[in-house]
């Protein structure tokens, strides 16, 4: 057949987020002719980003929430801590594009809408999982095994991470192994007390940077980081990571990729003759259909959108879903339950202040469960803490008694300060915690998603423990005070890291990829977003996510090459 | 864009937009953007009667004083107060307010014989302190209430003072008058010392959910 043997392009990348500007820029600079595309509106890098360095007094309200707009349009997303009134022409509209849960089960699913997808939003966290993060299922028998060791990936780890740009400082655990780093950011002089505290009080904890993809030292086309702070309102200067100030460009300048906005992807064809997509169908937002094919198909629409797809591409060979011959696609979803274990007040270094706005916190690697099970835990796996450090100000503090000069003085003079810990739990992968297709169908005819995830009791006790600990911390730390957080755990999807729902594998009988990110059933299909995690670690998940992608790219050249698909 | 450029473009951002040269360091689209967001307080605004308007303005000075820096008069505040209730606070809230300032507006001078903005500056503060001690149950006070949008049963001190002091400190006059204003530090140095008299720095991550 003509189309099959003349498709029009070498690769489709649904998605230009994190890892659709990876697939992109990785399958272009190997000479395959890429077409991108994009459920969400153009963006252009820079020029777009019009709340960046806006000061409140010009926004209207000086950037007060607009309630009844984000109750009618922006429920879920509003409730996210990067929305904001600077970037929410990044987000998605929760009227225009809806989702459903069961009832009791609620789940909340954070979405942009436009060309660089989340990693315009991300919070940059970028760690390696470790040798014992992909042995885990193995070893304690949740989940199925992962078909990739540390050794496999590590190279495409330093690949990825010399190309965004990770800052860090090198600590040589083997839980949190170390990568290519750019000079780590500096500390405030309350972290460096904190930690000399606790290498006498607390040696099993290590206090490190949060190894984040935001630039201290120069990369092409990216300056390094000026310190404006809200990273998330975009980037001119192209100082964080984001597939728009990185990956796109990189793409584009090979001469090889196409990339249409606007183009929500509806449905994927196959043919059973040749075992492969052989269209990719697409709904502009002015409701004008269109095809496409190419040799292979890479899913990077975000571990939800990616499963969703696939659910809704039935056909006779694969009536519960596309490369679904397992019946695990949707099953296994996970998720980061997150939360605020512990604050503490600290009265030291109250003459030292600082200047720029650090746009991350420290990390406490996980120190549970390392390297064996330790005997007083009554759970598997374990957490990390991001911390945080902050001077009181009259934001934290307008609610005071007082009238007056006084009132003024206090209110504009810096307070104590406060060190937070905020936990990351490792979610174990369960065939319950699912999403699933609605009756529903939104504006382009799709089915809506439904979820169905709680967290189990592993989840909860690691939660509880985190609560122990981070007051051994803060103790440890010198707090004169600390309190602890909410008990109450986050409601699933919060983390942003949405995992586990086409799952790979060496065994079709229980997952959907394997080991390449290449789906079982059907050889000219991979999924590079966080659905194909096998498991979640408690580490962030979108530096694996780009290595893996990045390898999965190189794989799927390498085989078009040599005629193997 | 390099961090050169990146810088001319902040200075303008902050607050010379039309200063010649400078002005070509903004893409069109940012130039645009800015030429349509003139400062929030600089809008028409004709919510309150003249005897009202002069009383938030002498409830927002008496609450943040000009002192050897500016008050909440030469911030605009009573502006900000002004837009805000009538733009944004919802109708529960605004029922609140405008009980507040009716009361205000007849109370005051039928016990003290003076309305409100013509009393002497220590009896301004005496009336408002009573007034937080009246309202000294409500939930706005409870420590740490202060990471959400708005309390929406807040009483009218509570409200007046609230929008005062996020006007105020979210202003231009506030944020680089009276806090200090770095909006491109191109550094980070944490260990700075601090004189007993600085103020904290503008623009903290807070503010819009403060």
């Amino acid at each position: 057949m003509a189309e099959s043997q003349n498709p029009d392009f070498d690769a489709i990348v649904v998605g230009s987020g994190v890892t659709g500007g990876m697939a992109a820029k990785e399958l272009t600079e190997r000479g395959l002719k890429v077409l991108v595309l994009e459920r969400g509106r153009q963006l252009r890098h820079g020029s777009d980003y019009l709340g960046e360095h806006a000061p409140p007094w010009h926004l209207p309200h000086h950037g007060k929430p607009l309630r009844e707009l984000y109750a009618d349009q922006y429920a879920v997303q509003s409730r996210n801590y990067a929305f904001s009134e600077q970037n929410r022409p990044f987000w998605n509209n929760d009227r225009d594009n809806p989702y459903a849960t069961d009832e009791g089960k609620p789940f909340r699913w954070y979405r942009s809408d436009v060309v660089g997808g989340r990693s315009l939003l991300w919070g940059r966290q970028s760690y390696r999982y470790s040798e014992q993060d992909f042995a885990a299922n193995a070893q304690d028998g949740h989940g199925i095994p992962w078909p990739v060791n540390y050794g496999d990936i590590a190279p495409w780890y330093s690949h990825v991470e010399k190309f965004i740009g990770v800052n860090g400082r090198r600590e040589g655990l083997a839980q949190l192994p170390d990568g290519e780093f750019q000079q780590p950011m500096p500390w405030f002089a309350l972290e460096e007390t904190i930690k000399a505290r606790l290498a006498k009080k607390a040696p099993d904890v290590t206090l490190t940077n949060s190894r984040i993809a935001v630039l201290t030292e120069d990369l092409p086309g990216r300056a390094a980081c000026h310190y404006c702070g809200p990273c998330h309102n975009g980037c001119s200067t192209g100082s964080y990571f984001s597939s728009q100030s990185s990956t796109l460009p990189a793409a584009s300048a090979t001469g090889n990729l196409t990339l249409l906005p606007d183009s929500v992807v509806t449905r994927l064809e196959y043919d059973p003759a040749t075992r492969r997509v052989s269209k990719v169908l697409v709904t502009s937002v002015t409701g004008e259909q269109r095809a496409y094919s190419a040799k292979v198909v890479f899913l990077c629409a975000g571990t939800i959108a990616s499963t969703q797809l696939l659910l809704h591409s039935t056909s006779s060979a694969f009536p519960d879903g596309l490369a679904n011959s397992s019946g695990v696609l949707g099953h296994y979803l996970m998720d980061h339950p997150l939360g605020l274990a512990g604050m503490g007040v600290f009265l030291d270094n109250m003459e030292s202040y600082y200047r720029g706005y650090r746009p991350n916190g420290l990390y406490i690697p996980r120190f549970r469960n390392v390297g064996g099970q330790d005997r007083d835990a009554d759970f598997v796996r374990g957490y990390g803490f991001q911390t945080m450090t902050f001077r009181r100000d009259w934001s934290m503090s307008f609610n005071s008694r007082g009238i007056g000069a006084q009132y003024k003085e206090a209110m504009r003079k810096p307070g104590f300060w406060l060190f937070a810990l905020a936990q990351f739990v490792e979610c174990l992968p369960r065939k319950s915690n699912r999403m699933y297709l609605s009756s529903r169908k939104d504006r382009f005819g799709v089915p809506q998603v439904v979820f169905d995830m709680q967290w189990s009791d592993n989840e909860r006790a690691l939660w509880d423990d985190a609560f122990v600990q981070a007051q051994r911390i803060l103790r440890a730390a010198g707090a004169v005070v600390s309190i602890e957080g909410p008990r109450e755990m986050s409601t699933p999807g919060e983390g942003i890291h949405e995992m586990g729902t086409a799952r790979m594998g060496d065994d079709p009988r229980e997952s959907v990829l394997n080991g390449y990110n290449q789906a079982h059933d059907v050889p000219n299909l991979f999924v590079t977003d966080g659905s194909f995690q096998t498991s979640a670690s408690c580490v962030n998940p979108v530096l694996t996510l780009l290595a893996f992608t990045a390898r999965a790219s190189d794989y799927a050249a390498t085989q078009l090459a040599g005629g193997h698909i | 864009m390099n961090r050169r450029e990146l810088m001319q473009c902040v200075v303008v951002l902050a607050g010379c937009a039309n200063s010649g040269s400078l002005r070509a360091a903004l893409s069109d689209e940012q130039r645009q953007f800015l030429l349509d967001s003139p400062s929030y307080i600089d809008r028409e605004i004709g919510y309150l009667s003249p005897v009202r308007r002069k009383i938030i303005a002498a409830m927002a000075e008496t609450i943040i004083p000009r002192t050897d820096t500016p008050g909440a008069i030469d911030a605009g505040v009573p502006r900000y107060i002004e837009l805000m209730a009538a733009q944004w606070l919802n109708d529960r809230e605004r029922a609140i307010f405008e009980a507040g300032i009716a009361d205000m507006e007849t109370r005051i001078p039928r016990e003290f014989g003076k309305p409100f903005h013509e009393l002497a500056a220590e009896q301004q503060r005496a009336i408002l302190e009573d007034m937080e001690s009246a309202a000294g149950d409500s939930t706005w006070y409870e420590l740490g209430n202060v990471a959400r949008t708005f309390i929406s049963d807040a009483p009218f001190i509570c409200q007046v003072k609230e929008l005062t002091v996020f006007g105020f400190f979210t202003s231009e006059v506030g944020s680089k008058e009276v806090l200090r204003y770095d909006p491109m530090p191109m550094h980070f140095d944490g260990d700075l010392p601090l004189g007993r008299d600085d103020s904290s720095w503008a623009l903290m991550m807070l503010i819009n959910r403060g």
